[in-house]
């Protein structure tokens, strides 16, 4: 066996100068000293360093032979196996050895210095990432700036070049001037103001300015304050140290302080309705406010559960009264209204007036006995309840007929009574049948049958019309058998109807919501005999279900807000009271519509002939 | 309460003191207990100031919570800066880290908090989700500080970079001369392995250590195919095959390090970007909050 062995040198201008050998033998020696069969003059080799033992035809084995390894193929090792057929290269200090074997030859060994090839720092760059990825510092100053410029610079800039506000009244609604501000909005706004959702300025006049109280009020100009500053301060008492302290901060920066608008009106909370004021909010003041406004009529409140006054109604306890009295409703508050009417005879299952609307029946929307609902209909709202309307309400079995010529009845005018007067007067005297039992000398009442077990009419004519007139007034007249009879200049008359059409001045009270209920539950109409009952309940009733707003086993939680309001109505209205009484008579609320269309058309008239 | 003994404590606070302490066990983890007690007052904080009608950044609550928030984004970020500086002692590198590291965690409570989960496509949602990116981001640098490095060694086995370089130089070379017998066609696969760089890949091909283009594995492809030659032919294509699939080999132990380097470094592209965008979304979130008060 044998290797060849290949020398390349280079000559001073780059010639290669090959040089072949052959070695017989199955071993050859490499070092520095010079009795190797390859001899390598570098420092960094080893005088013997290693040997190349050949194993059979395909194998050679390579083994250092002192402490210090060799390259091989790149690697560093202290021995190794090659198959000269597939090639490989040692390196030993600057030289490199590359082995190879062509077909039946024996192994050669390539022998070549190279340049100082230890990889520069250059070639191990690539193993960072910093070559791959856009530079750290690079995309750190792309995203500054685009930050900066899209949410700080542009909206400041358009908001400090923006076109001043136009006065007119429309102005909050239209767009904002200042781009890119929607970015600036830390929620939705309430239903209230979702049309200013996209004109940010028209709350934020000034930069670096919270919202003023004077830039709400330009559009809510009609709101009054809950009292006068000074009876609020005193009503409040002093701040806890906390809240002191956190108002001063605030203060530092701008708020307007803790009577602001703001302070309970918070925005940008998400779409939907403005969250009211929470309990403590109101509790704040009225829990003891007595003992800081010596001098006010209100009692203390903090929880509708807990610390509530009774509820009271207004209403008029006396005839001819102008201005309402507010009634505690406790115990059985009474009312006068002018009326003559008990809900129990009307509301019995059985008896004449049941049996008297199961005879009218559905035709007249009746069931097998009255219900509530015949006789109130709720507003449109379902807030509350139109007044009661004779014609509609009473008249289907309270009949105002007083004559009947050939088929056609005559019937009086409810509610104007010169009418009824003058109608009566006119009435055809020709007796028409028994006299005794004329409805004028006193209607009959529903359960009262005449011949035959039935009800009906008897529409005989009065002897003479004025004491007719008389009977109808007198107290179980037509008239009188509702209306309370009195004598105006002489002539006869009956008293005004005094309803009120709402009974609560600081409170509201929505119908809608407590439909689910029976109407029963909170007014015990089925068991009052008399009008004068003001059937409203009480508030122990209310609490079988309203409890403060932080009762989690209360049906219904409720805060003062759900009733209550903070601010009046308008500037100057503190209280309905205080307002212009309540209109009664023609103008009133009670009249029945056909007559209010009436006084409409009159007015227009008038309006008419002054121009 | 079971006591320690003062001996065990007492050798336990001097290996502390020689051996190496990750900047996470670092004084007995004193900057977890920092983070922890803050995370837990402002949560109970949380629940137990009213704020009326919900949380929300603008209560004064909101406020303190938000600048507690912004002046550690400010310091956290600091880091960068102080890195730079080494010293020792009291604010060591190792504790600034460790605090680092802590406090960077405690933000998300306190951070979130003070969002009063109200989020939106806002500039003030935008700083928070920066600062989110940026934390979880450190919470992915963490995570491969302390696992990666041992696969890293692992891989190398005991080869420097250098080196690995180097072996594939030698591989080359031989290449180069064992496949002069080649025709056209063959030597431009093999060309085409030579020529193609070894580190000319993107970030993807690095963290995937999917290479789908590569000539190396292309041409090997080509000549394993060919069966039709007896094992143990001279054929210069055994030999160009051989030393493809060293090549191959060489190559893999220099991606295997590639996409474990890439793994511990990519999240610093992330982390340091987002951290300034995460500052200047922080000032315009500030300033607009003030400026439309």
């Amino acid at each position: 066996m044998a290797f060849l062995i290949r020398t390349i040198d280079l000559t001073a201008d780059g010639r290669e100068i090959i040089r072949d050998r052959a070695v017989e033998d199955d071993t050859i020696t490499i070092g520095r000293g010079a009795d190797n069969d390859i001899h390598l003059p570098d420092l960094a080799v080893e005088q013997y360093h290693a040997r190349i033992d050949q194993l059979d035809f395909r194998k050679l084995r390579v083994e250092a032979a002192g402490t210090l390894g060799f390259h091989l193929d790149g690697r560093v090792t202290k021995s190794g196996q090659i198959d000269p057929h597939e090639g490989a290269e040692l390196g030993f200090g600057s030289y490199r050895l590359v082995l190879s074997q062509d077909g039946p030859g024996p192994p050669t060994i390539t022998i070549s210095q190279a340049e100082n090839a230890a990889p520069s720092s250059d070639d191990l760059a690539g193993f960072s990432l910093a070559g791959t990825l856009p530079g750290k510092r690079a995309s750190a100053w792309l995203a500054l700036t685009a930050i900066l410029a899209a949410f700080l610079a542009v909206p400041i800039y358009s908001h400090l070049t923006r076109p001043a506000a136009s006065t007119t009244a429309d102005a909050p609604h239209s767009k904002g001037a200042v781009v890119m501000d929607a970015s600036w909005s830390t929620g939705s706004l309430s239903q209230a103001h979702h049309a200013l959702e996209d004109n940010c300025e028209a709350c934020h006049a000034e930069p670096f300015q919270s919202v003023q109280d004077t830039t709400c009020l330009t559009c809510h100009e009609d709101i009054a304050d809950h009292a006068d500053k000074p009876r609020q301060l005193t009503g409040r008492g002093p701040m806890s140290t906390g809240d002191a302290l956190q108002w001063a901060v605030a203060e530092q920066f701008g708020k307007e302080g803790p009577g602001s608008c703001t302070t309970c009106h918070t925005e940008h909370e998400g779409a939907g309705r403005m969250e009211p004021a929470a309990q403590q909010f109101c509790a704040d003041c009225h829990d003891t406010m007595d003992t800081r406004l010596t001098d006010t009529k209100l009692v203390n409140a903090a929880d509708f559960g807990t610390s509530h006054p009774q509820l009271q109604a207004a209403v008029f306890t006396a005839p001819g009264q102008t201005r309402p009295v507010r009634v505690p409703l406790s115990g059985k508050p009474k009312e006068y209204s002018g009326l003559i009417f008990p809900h129990d005879i009307h509301l019995q299952r059985s008896g004449g007036v049941a049996k008297m609307a199961s005879r009218l029946g559905t035709k007249e929307g009746y069931g097998s006995s009255l219900v509530c609902a015949d006789c109130h209909t709720p507003t449109a709202d379902e807030v509350g309840f139109l007044p009661v309307n004779m014609e509609e309400d009473c008249e289907s079995c309270h009949s105002l007929v007083y004559d009947k010529v050939g088929t056609t009845f005559r019937t009086l005018q409810h509610g104007d009574v010169e009418q009824m007067r003058a109608d009566l007067a006119a009435l055809d005297r020709a007796p028409r049948s028994s006299a005794n039992n004329g409805m004028l000398r006193g209607r009959q009442r529903p359960g009262e049958y005449s011949r035959g077990g039935l009800y009906y009419q008897n529409f005989g004519p009065p002897v003479r019309s004025l004491v007719a007139v008389n009977r109808a007034m007198a107290k179980d007249g037509v008239c009188g058998e509702c209306h309370i009879p009195t004598t105006t200049n002489g002539k006869p008359d009956v008293m005004p109807v005094n309803l009120r059409d709402h009974f609560l001045i600081n409170g509201r009270f929505d119908h809608e919501p407590h439909k689910q209920e029976k109407c029963a539950t909170c007014h015990k109409a089925d068991s009052s005999k008399a009008s004068a009952d003001l059937l409203l309940p009480p508030l122990a009733t209310c609490r079988t279900c309203h409890m403060g707003e932080s009762d989690t086993k209360a049906d219904v939680p409720s805060g003062c807000a759900m009733c209550h309001a903070y601010h009046p109505k308008g500037k100057g209205d503190q209280s309905e009271i205080k307002a212009a009484p309540l209109a009664q008579g023609p103008t009133g609320p009670n009249l029945p519509k056909r007559q209010k269309q009436g006084i409409n058309q009159f007015l227009a008239m008038l309006g008419r002939k002054s121009e | 309460m079971a006591t320690i003994p003062d001996q065990p404590q007492n050798q336990r606070e001097r290996r502390q003191s020689s051996d190496h302490e990750s900047f996470l066990s670092h004084r007995n983890m004193r900057w977890l207990k920092v983070a922890l007690v803050l995370c837990l007052v402002a949560i109970v904080s949380y629940f137990w100031i009213d704020v009326s009608p919900r949380h929300n950044g603008g209560s004064w609550y909101g406020y303190t919570l938000g600048t507690i928030g912004a002046l550690l984004i400010v310091w956290l970020s600091l880091l960068g800066i102080r890195k730079r500086n080494i010293t020792a002692g009291r604010w060591s590198l190792k504790a600034w880290t460790s605090a680092h590291v802590y406090l960077g965690l405690a933000l998300i409570v306190i951070g979130t908090l003070h969002t009063g989960f109200q989020l939106g496509w806002n500039v003030h949602t935008l700083a928070y989700v920066l600062m989110m990116v940026v934390i979880l981001s450190g919470i992915y640098g963490v995570a491969v500080y302390a696992t990666l490095p041992a696969s890293l060694s692992n891989n190398a086995r005991e080869m420097t970079r250098s080196q690995m370089v180097e072996a594939l130089a030698a591989i080359d070379r031989q290449l180069q001369s064992a496949a002069q017998p080649l025709g056209r066609e063959e030597s431009d696969l093999v060309i085409a392995a030579l020529e193609q760089g070894t580190f000319d890949w993107g970030i993807g091909s690095r963290l995937s250590g999917r290479y789908r283009k590569c000539a190396t594995t292309r041409a090997l492809a080509y000549f394993a195919d060919d069966w039709s030659r007896p094992v143990g032919s001279d054929d210069p294509k055994d030999k160009v095959r051989a030393l493809l699939g060293r090549r191959k080999s060489q190559l893999d132990q220099i991606r295997r390090h590639l996409r474990i380097r890439a793994l511990l470094e990519v999240w610093l592209y992330i982390h340091i970007p987002v951290t300034i965008a995460l500052l200047a979304a922080l000032t315009a979130h500030v300033i607009s909050v003030f400026y439309y008060w």
